[in-house]
């Protein structure tokens, strides 16, 4: 989230789209209520009328995967009617900036596309530099190079009509909400999933990020980009790094074109190198120097053109993969097109399952249809703690680091996952002592020592970090942007401060707050710096003063020559006020310092002559501004550019791909608000069981109606690569629809079920589909293609 | 001195999440029972000797507008209630905070609450003879907690609080959503003497399956406030009494039988 949970009564007008967090996120309702309260407005855009539409007052049903079509309408609507922030622009954003001659969008195409790689060469989405290697300004926001005229160019076709034949949703419904969301200000998006499971999925959210910075509503209280991240920790374990191409931080990962430390600083940066060697100083201490690259080479290198995402995995078991380590991981239900997984567990020499419950991977020899005597792989299953058993910090889409001790012994030898780690891990080393095999050394040379018995809190302040030359811990984030580079320590940058030198501030519960804004700044940590609400400097004209003095975030004091406020302010240096070019930065991580509605190839250097740069811009690689594709599967073609349908660049693991001809609906799958995720743990709670005791489909009363299905039936759902049998629901909440002119229909399912636990069910995932985004890597399981009939 | 209490349930603000039917469970120590599909997302059909509160769903399209209502029920806590009238042991009695609860050590499980119940929320156990229903969490209340439903509910749909304060605040509610839901009412505050556990209701009581004036019958009336206590009347008179008060229920409408009815329509389905 760039803002928090408590930020969203501070809200006037969301636009929820992609999320159902009344069924999903409960507690958001809390806030949104509050919104409500004082007025403001509830858009939901949803394949389906959730019980999250049933609080909104505008309610568009649109059909899954072509969020992008109407997004665009709506950027060409704030274009065409200016009701962009031209200020906002001005100031905070490249809309002004010139971009490379040599850029191009034809047919479908970006320019840079090899056929080859399927990839894209990002370097023709650049800029016009100067002799200083800075961006080029115009004057003049209309321009013909201006990001804001390539915008306005790429969008003039996304009128109001095409969208509506694309996403089902009528011309009048999209003009509706896009007029109240220009009207009422400030506006949140708020997503989850149901925005980031689709081949387009990162381009979904820029144009959430490009509509929001035409607004003026980013960096301000009630005006954000909310992710709604799908448990407690998830936000954590971005954090901690659980995609591939980072390390803890967001630290680009080194790959084997980066195979010494000056060749990464090279790469990404003196903005990049300094968290690295701090994070390599925390993992391995003394043994880290400058004299050996900080170790450096202990790292793995990764190679880009085999590099699997976690589905992709699954073709490399046996091969690249002998052993498997899950750890509160319900694979063989939670992966698409989830036939391929058991028979690539099978593959495997050894499996550990570390769960509460014996979950359906952790008896993958067990699935319907397979021989226990058959399956060769060693599976050990490991008792894990509940959340409840278990000290240590969780992080909440608020970027809220909070601190929680154990209510409970774990009960019957279970043990907290941190304990089975470490007790692993020092068995493993000791296995190791005196190899001098290099593959060996990370292991050996590894600072790992969290106690006798391993303390979360050493793992919390692990990430806080230490200044290295007296062992202290840092004591704030300017201890560690102030330390000199190799002096300091921390596992994870953006969490440096969060445990202080003495108070854990992750533990703090403090409730008082003057700024009737609920920032609740003595609460818990927030990252980067105990910000509440990012890139808060947006929220202040140019002379560092609140826009909206009701919601006054941060301001500039020239009494006190410094920035403050109620939030901490996200300026690049406290004391530099409105006048100098740091303190009009809104985006201090970009290179370019402002918030990108292109997302240009461009890397920042501290002066014209510098062979270091300073900071890479990150790239979205399917394009520099979001362009509408079909999804993989999909019951009509693209009638932007027929010939480029889906997007290029997207993989697609699945081998079998159905027609639209056999297949004729659109299946979205979801979560219910009763059961979570694969339903590993409440599967098995009794009282869930009890109020959702089966999976469904959702149909529409006209598709019921044509196929004779009634309410409680039992249906087949099929598609290329599966079936499942399960209780119809016949429902007003879904509607037929147009698309392209053509009559069409979408299905819905819950996913959570599987062979196992108190309340097994066929899993939805058999259905779904293997492709994913090309940036992400997240696969989309929100629509594929189907049929239905009575089973 | 202990007050009267209100629950006030604004349903403008459920989102049918059934937390409140589980935390209901958890601190009742009731057990869960094996449940269906109803319709839509739902999965209980009434109340039950086990199931002490529970959400409906009900759906309607109209004019191009969806809707998506839910209601929670529960016992309503009548001010003058027709189970206590009808309860053929004194089991049924009212505390000074405004419920109605059944002592069972003197249950004996006749039944007759349910029956002349305008909503047959209590229900009797059949292995333990004796009759349940919603007890208001008064264990909680008399503690200082709030009940396990208002507790748990994160939209902050149920609203617990003094009788007084409460009912204005459903009053100012209700004033706020007439401009925008025209049919709005408060359902309950009028309703059998007043109810201690108030809804607001965005529609027309039937939308959610509910009586629209739900009543005493009137030989129940009879038998406890003339009859019974004039004494020496034979037992068979209140067998009677509840006899004739299924029938004058039957005449108002039979509440159950139309909710099963519309269920069964509904189950249909179809266009």
């Amino acid at each position: 989230m760039t803002n928090s949970w408590q930020d969203m009564q501070n809200t006037a007008c969301f636009l929820i789209a992609g999320s159902n967090c009344a069924e999903n996120h409960p507690i958001a309702m809390k806030w949104i209520n509050k919104a409500r309260a004082k007025g403001a407005k509830v858009i939901v855009v949803d394949p389906r009328f959730t019980r999250t539409a049933s609080q909104a007052d505008i309610f568009a049903q649109i059909r899954p995967g072509t969020d992008i079509a109407y997004l665009g309408a709506m950027i060409k609507y704030i274009i065409d009617n200016r009701e962009y922030d031209e200020k906002y622009l001005k100031n905070f954003t490249n809309a002004y900036y010139k971009v490379s001659k040599d850029y191009k969008f034809e047919d479908g195409f970006f320019s840079g596309f090899n056929e080859e790689t399927r990839k894209y060469d990002t370097s023709t989405w650049g800029y016009q530099l100067g002799a200083d290697r800075k961006p080029i300004i115009a004057d003049n926001l209309e321009d013909p190079d201006t990001v804001f005229s390539k915008l306005k160019e790429h969008y003039s076709r996304y009128t109001m009509e095409l969208a509506e034949k694309i996403t089902g949703m009528p011309v009048e419904k999209i003009l509706e909400i896009t007029e109240t969301f220009c009207r009422i200000r400030p506006g949140s998006f708020l997503y989850a999933l149901g925005m980031t499971q689709h081949t387009t999925a990162v381009q979904g959210i820029r144009a959430y990020a490009i509509i929001q910075l035409l607004l003026g509503n980013i960096g301000k209280a009630g005006g954000s980009v909310q992710a709604l991240r799908g448990e407690p920790n998830v936000q954590g374990s971005t954090d901690m790094a659980n995609l591939i191409s980072n390390l803890p931080g967001y630290i680009p990962y080194p790959t084997n074109a980066q195979n010494t430390l000056a060749d990464f600083q090279l790469k990404h940066g003196s903005a990049q190198y300094k968290p690295m060697v701090a994070l390599l100083k925390a993992w391995f201490g003394d043994n880290a120097t400058a004299a050996n690259d900080y170790c450096y080479d202990l790292i793995p290198k990764t190679n880009p053109a085999n590099s699997p995402t976690f589905v992709q995995m699954y073709k490399k078991m046996g091969e690249q993969f002998k052993l498997m380590f899950s750890v509160g991981s319900n694979s063989l239900i939670s992966i698409p097109d989830c036939s391929v997984v058991g028979p690539a567990y099978d593959k495997l020499e050894m499996m550990v399952v570390v769960d509460i419950f014996e979950t359906e991977t952790a008896q993958f020899w067990r699935r319907p249809g397979m021989s226990p005597a058959d399956c060769p792989t060693e599976v050990i299953f490991l008792p894990a703690a509940f959340v409840y058993e278990k000290a240590g910090s969780m992080t909440n889409s608020s970027r809220l680091i909070q601190w929680k001790e154990a209510a409970l012994e774990p009960l019957n030898g279970c043990m907290p996952d941190l304990d089975i780690i470490d007790e692993v891990f020092r068995k493993v080393r000791d296995l190791y002592a005196g190899s001098t095999d290099p593959k060996d050394a990370a292991i050996l040379k590894s600072r790992w020592d969290y106690g006798h018995v391993a303390d979360p809190l050493k793992v919390l302040q692990e990430l806080n970090g230490y200044d290295e030359t007296t062992g202290q811990l840092l004591p704030n984030l300017a201890g560690y942007l102030n330390g000199a580079i190799g002096t300091v320590s921390t596992g994870c940058w953006q969490y440096a401060g969060v445990t202080g030198a003495g108070t854990n501030f992750a533990a703090r519960r403090g409730d008082a707050d003057d700024s009737g804004l609920r920032l609740d700044r003595n609460f818990a940590y927030a990252w980067p710096g105990n910000i509440r609400v990012l890139y808060n400097r947006a929220s202040c004209d140019e002379n560092g003063q609140p826009l909206d003095p009701e919601r006054a975030l941060i301001w500039w004091d020239p009494v006190l020559g410094e920035w403050t406020g109620n939030d901490g302010p996200d300026v690049v240096d406290k004391t530099k006020g409105p006048d100098t070019p740091e303190g009009k930065q809104a985006f201090r991580f970009n290179p370019e310092g402002a918030g990108r509605l292109f997302t240009a190839a461009y890397t920042s250097y501290p002066d014209a002559a510098a062979v270091i740069p300073t900071r890479s811009a990150g790239m979205t690689v399917d394009g520099p501004m979001p362009e509408f594709f079909e999804p993989t599967e999909s019951p009509t073609e693209n009638i932007l550019h027929p010939k480029v349908s889906k997007n290029p660049v997207a993989p697609v693991i699945s081998e079998i791909i159905g027609s639209s001809e056999e297949y004729p609906y659109v299946l979205t799958t979801y979560g219910v608000t009763e059961h979570f995720c694969a339903g590993g743990i409440t599967r098995n709670i009794p009282y869930l069981n009890e109020i959702m005791p089966q999976p469904f489909a959702e149909i529409s009363t006209k598709l019921a109606y044509k196929l004779g299905i009634k309410e409680g039936d039992k249906v087949e759902v099929s598609s290329a690569r599966g079936k499942v049998v399960v209780h119809a629901m016949v429902t007003e909440r879904i509607q037929s629809y147009k698309v392209n002119g053509k009559d069409a229909e979408t299905i819905g399912m819950p996913w959570s079920w599987g062979f196992a636990g108190l309340s097994p069910g066929p899993s939805t995932n058999n259905l779904t589909m293997s492709s994913l985004d090309p940036g992400a890597g997240t696969p989309e399981y929100k629509c594929c293609l189907v049929n239905i009939r009575r089973a | 001195m202990t007050t009267r209490k209100l629950v006030f349930t604004d349903t403008s603000l459920c989102t049918g999440c059934k937390a409140c039917s589980v935390a209901c469970k958890a601190w009742n120590d009731l057990p869960p029972e094996k449940t269906d599909f109803v319709t839509s997302y739902q999965v209980q059909k009434e109340t039950t000797a086990k199931t002490w509160t529970y959400i409906s769903f009900h759906e309607k399209f109209a004019n191009g507008k969806m809707t998506m209502r839910m209601f929670k029920h529960q016992c309503y806590h009548c001010a003058d209630p027709s189970c206590m009238k009808a309860c053929s042991s004194d089991a049924i009695y009212k505390t000074e905070s405004g419920y109605t609860l059944i002592d069972h050590d003197k249950c004996i499980g006749c039944g007759y609450c349910v029956s002349s119940c305008p909503w047959e929320v209590p229900m009797v156990d059949p292995e333990t003879k004796k009759s349940y229903k919603c007890t208001g969490c008064i264990d909680r209340v008399e503690n200082g907690m709030l009940p396990a439903c208002a507790f748990t509910c994160q939209p902050g749909a149920i609203q617990f609080g003094e009788y007084n304060e409460m009912i204005k605040k459903a009053r100012i509610r209700l004033a706020e959503v007439l401009e925008f839901y025209p049919n709005a009412n408060l359902y309950g505050e009028k309703l059998m003497g007043g109810t201690n556990y108030v809804y607001l209701l965005l529609d027309k009581p039937d939308t959610y399956g509910l009586p629209k004036n739900p009543s005493t019958p009137w030989s129940l009336t009879l038998w406890k406030s003339v009859i019974h206590p004039l004494g020496g009347v034979a037992i068979g008179a209140a067998a009677l009494a509840v006899i004739a008060g299924v029938a004058s229920n039957a005449a108002l409408g039979n509440y159950r039988a139309k909710k099963e009815n519309a269920e069964n329509s509904h189950m249909e389905g179809g266009e």
